[in-house]
């Protein structure tokens, strides 16, 4: 038995005869920054979460610590229980329905042995070699280098006695040229093997180091070119905006009405797959709900959206959790994929992608998206390290950074091909205990994408 | 805590160039309800050590759980090997600081941890069911949140220092849903409501259950509301909405690493050039900013930082020209500066410090009350909410929008109106300011979700301005 594993039964057990759920998180990581070609941060950390979630009367309370000690579990559990009988005598009874019953859950390709010695010098290396091919280039680079080993148990009243442990790698690097601009390159993985720092360095360089000076382009509707972290940022959008259950339950959710009909191209195919190959894989939500493959738009037509099993009891009927709590109970956070998978498409690469736009625009990031109206999937981002004008179906020379503002439902309405290879992106944030997700998208080209104003220096 | 501390430091000074480490405990509390029912109630407990090292020029930090002797040497030790893993730099300068011992506790009337939960429960049940009492109203949400932080601080030049701090407060939000329309108004903000480094006592003053019918009302009545119209015209900022302005195209814009080029891999950069100090005009002469860690009741008040420094009071826009920016040790010594702006600071206790705003506000000006501001206006728009933020990562080029407006006609608030959203480029924009409200309509508002850092961190600070008005803004509707 895995100790995070006992560690949750002893929880658990603290918890006495109540209905509970007890969750424990270890996480050990570490992440190294660099700036200017050059190290300038370094973390590690090694801290563990018992979270106890007590249900009395369809209210949940929940309480957690890093202590691990007996007295400190049972603290734990006296308080989530009392908040939940103090919630319970506050008012009505509440509607969550209870901890969902064990079920089967399947094993996942998500851990490696080597990345999770969290080898430090494994990281020193990579960066090691990415100041190598920037001093070759002739730029300097930011960016981070990070790996993890996220173990986590589940043991609750209904029978449920699950453990998983997952790894995963990140690296990401920003070159800057001695014009001023900029150009990004990141890989994600389970392993710290799958992480090429000398390419990702080259890459961020050539972006950097493409000829010409930016041209100021005005605001109106441009065909474009995403790459897949730009794609990745459209998807984050739909997940806010679009398959939360707890939204589409409450009439607010994009696709509300709008299931089993035709909401953007057909050529966009989604779901969200953990267990997929290139994803970064997790057995169960924070129910321990087993994770499963969820169609979300097949051929452009929706399908589905997440629910956790609190918004599948507001919802009501036959609706059941599909597995995407990110918190038992379901409360503070609503359920949202986390392993978005959307099927590649014709195009062999990115400069295929180009070859029939006159004039338009290739976007390698968006940055600081931010949703503006979530019925309409309206977001604002502006985009970073790495925009192109794109002419006579070629990337020419830099564009200066621009505003989008647009629909992202509306951008994949107006998707015209795809790339084939359809490949991880994460962004390596890690607020909080580390839960790291990430998309498997490709390329694509999308007509009509609304700019809304031009980045340029004033 | 202080005498493990103590010694781990002089372990450290036998391997480190310096080093620094903070024990901390913190214990949080959210509670919400939503629609009748518990929608949160999280207690959070933890407490660790953060220990910093350099060495050969490299940092190196680490995090482990727990209080004893032994949990500190075994971070002490990561930390040394995440630094020695790395390549070799130069040997980062701090800048001076006179480091000494001292104790701190922020002022609290009342301890919000000695409000029975049942009570808490009780005031956000009457604000969730007046809240609902509005027809049209899909969505209630009352919340009130407690937080208190104690931290003990060491470091091999000779800091050593407890302070504990407690924050807490509160807030509503209605979300009106019509045919695939949907509109929410929140009180005092949509961000965490009104969060502040006091005690319970300001929960109280908010008053959550008084103002929910007319929040109700106003997300109800956003649903048949006009656009907000397209077009450049007089914009007033206020509460939050200004708060929020504030925080996004100055705060970030004057964090010295940013301005260095050390956050360009993650949070960005600036606009802002580091020799700009004394003559970058920055706005109009309506314009005065500052940084202030002594503010009471703001979340970014502290006795002293992650690396021991004071917390102080920093004049950084004068009259609309750059005076001053946040700093840290390590980047106030690489541009020379005297002495660290004491901005240091890292989230709990498994985070490194870095350079964070503290409390960032608009001083008060003299344009009076808000209706003598208004007065001045015959057509413009006055926002005071927000609903959503985005900026370049030079923090030069911002879109926002709020979750309502008000039409200014002949000096006057008029019709409300929907959809709300302004863009601008900073220094343009800072230089349309043409007045601010006088000091009786100077409040703070507070965010407890800035995120910046890798590993991310989350930081929670105030801003305090009064209603400012600005010319020629660009508005229009979402």
């Amino acid at each position: 038995m895995s100790e995070t594993l006992d560690l949750a039964r002893q929880a658990l057990a603290a918890a006495g005869s109540d209905d509970a759920l007890a969750t424990v998180t270890r996480e050990r990581s570490t992440l190294l920054r660099f700036a200017r070609s050059r190290p300038t941060q370094a973390t590690s950390v090694d801290d563990t979460t018992i979270e106890i979630a007590a249900l009395h009367e369809g209210h949940v309370g929940r309480a957690a610590t890093n202590r691990t000690d007996r007295d400190a579990l049972a603290q734990c559990a006296r308080t989530a229980r009392l908040a939940a009988e103090a919630a319970a005598g506050a008012g009505e009874r509440g509607h969550f329905p209870g901890f969902p019953a064990p079920a089967p859950v399947r094993t996942h390709h998500g851990y490696d042995t080597t990345t999770a010695r969290l080898d430090p010098t494994t990281g020193g290396d990579a960066l090691r070699a990415a100041f190598e091919v920037a001093e070759r280039a002739g730029v300097e680079i930011g960016g981070a280098w990070t790996a993890g080993e996220v173990d986590t148990a589940i043991a609750s009243s209904t029978g449920v006695e699950l453990s998983d442990r997952v790894t995963d790698c990140f690296m990401k690097t920003i070159a800057t040229a001695a014009s001023g601009r900029t150009g990004y390159a990141a890989q994600a993985g389970v392993a710290t093997s799958s992480i090429d720092a000398r390419a990702i360095a080259q890459q961020a360089a050539d972006k950097a180091l493409l000829p010409g000076d930016p041209v100021a382009l005005e605001p109106g509707e441009h065909n474009v070119v995403f790459e897949p972290h730009a794609v990745a940022e459209l998807l984050w959008t739909l997940a806010e905006t679009a398959f939360d259950g707890l939204a589409h339950a409450e009439g607010r959710g994009a696709l509300t009405g709008r299931l089993g009909t035709r909401v953007v191209s057909p050529a966009i195919n989604l779901s969200d797959s953990a267990r997929f190959g290139s994803t970064l894989p997790r057995a169960f939500d924070a129910e321990g709900v087993p994770k499963a493959p969820l169609p979300l738009v097949q051929d452009g037509v929706a399908h589905r959206v997440v629910h956790d099993t609190r918004s599948a009891a507001i919802l009501g009927g036959a609706t059941a959790s599909t597995g995407h709590a990110l918190v038992a109970g379901g409360q503070a956070s609503r359920p949202r994929p986390a392993n978005f998978v959307m099927a590649g498409g014709g195009a062999a690469d990115e400069t295929e992608l180009c070859a029939p736009i006159e004039r338009g625009i290739y976007v390698t990031r968006l940055w600081y998206t931010n949703v503006v109206r979530a019925p309409e999937t309206l977001f604002t981002a502006v985009t970073r390290d790495g925009t192109f004008l794109i002419e006579d179906g070629r990337v020419t020379r830099p564009v200066a950074d621009m505003r989008i503002t647009d629909s992202a439902l509306g951008i994949l309405a107006r998707v015209q091909a795809l790339g084939s290879r359809s490949v991880l992106t994460a962004d390596g944030e890690f607020y909080g205990r580390r839960f790291a997700t990430g998309s498997v998208c490709p390329a694509l080209r999308a007509d009509g994408v609304r700019f809304s104003g031009s980045a340029a220096a004033s | 805590m202080r005498e493990v501390l103590a010694k781990l430091m002089d372990s450290a000074a036998g391997h480190a160039e310096y080093a620094d480490a903070r024990h901390v405990r913190l214990r949080h509390e959210a509670v919400a309800m939503r629609n009748g029912e518990l929608d949160e109630l999280d207690s959070h407990e933890e407490e660790g050590f953060g220990v910093r090292v350099q060495v050969g020029g490299r940092w190196g930090f680490a995090a482990a759980a727990g209080s004893d002797a032994s949990s500190a040497e075994e971070a002490l030790a990561r930390a040394l090997a995440v630094a020695d893993a790395q390549p070799v730099a130069a040997t980062r300068r701090l800048a001076p600081e006179q480091l000494t011992e001292g104790r701190y506790a922020s002022p609290a009337d009342i301890d919000p941890f000695a409000i029975p939960l049942e009570d808490k429960l009780e005031l956000l049940t009457a604000a969730d069911t007046a809240l609902r009492a509005q027809p049209g109203v899909t969505v209630a949400l009352a919340y009130v949140e407690s937080r208190v932080e104690e931290k003990v601080f060491a470091s091999t030049g000779g800091a050593l220092y407890e302070q504990r701090t407690v924050e807490c407060g509160g807030g509503i939000e209605a979300t009106a849903v019509r045919d695939g329309d949907s509109q929410s108004r929140s009180y005092p903000a949509s961000h965490s409501g009104g969060i502040a480094q006091a005690g319970w006592e300001h929960v109280e003053a908010l008053d959550l259950v008084a103002n929910a019918p007319r929040v109700a009302e106003e997300a109800v009545a956003l649903l048949d509301a006009p656009p907000c119209p397209q077009g450049r015209t007089t914009l007033v900022l206020a509460g939050e909405q200004l708060g929020l302005q504030i925080h996004e195209s100055v705060g970030h814009a004057v964090e010295l690493d940013r301005m260095l080029g050390y956050e360009a891999s993650y949070a960005g950069t600036s606009w802002v050039p580091a020799d700009g100090i004394g003559t970058l005009r920055y706005g109009s002469e309506a314009m005065s900013i500052t940084a202030d860690a002594t503010l009471p009741r703001g979340l970014g008040s502290f006795r002293w930082d992650d690396e021991g420094v004071p917390g102080q009071k920093l004049a950084i826009v004068r009259e609309g020209v750059l005076q001053g920016v946040l700093s840290s040790r390590e980047s106030a010594a690489e541009i020379g500066l005297a002495r660290s702006g004491g901005c240091a600071r890292g989230e709990g206790f498994a985070r490194q410090p870095i350079v964070r705003m503290t409390n960032v506000s608009l001083d008060p000006g003299d344009g009076g009350s808000l209706d003598e501001l208004l007065a001045g206006i015959d057509r413009g728009v006055y926002i005071d909410t927000n609903r959503s933020w985005s900026i370049d990562s030079r923090r030069l080029h911002f879109q926002f929008g709020g979750q309502a407006a008000w039409e200014i006609v002949d000096g006057r608030l008029g019709r409300l109106l929907r959809d709300p959203v302004y863009a601008g480029v900073t220094p343009q924009f800072w230089a349309s300011l043409d007045a601010v409200c006088s000091a009786q309509e100077w409040r703070l508002t507070s965010l407890t979700d800035c995120g910046k850092g890798e590993p991310g961190q989350m930081a929670r600070v105030s801003h305090g301005g009064a209603p400012a008005r600005f010319r020629d803004v660009e508005v229009g509707s979402a």
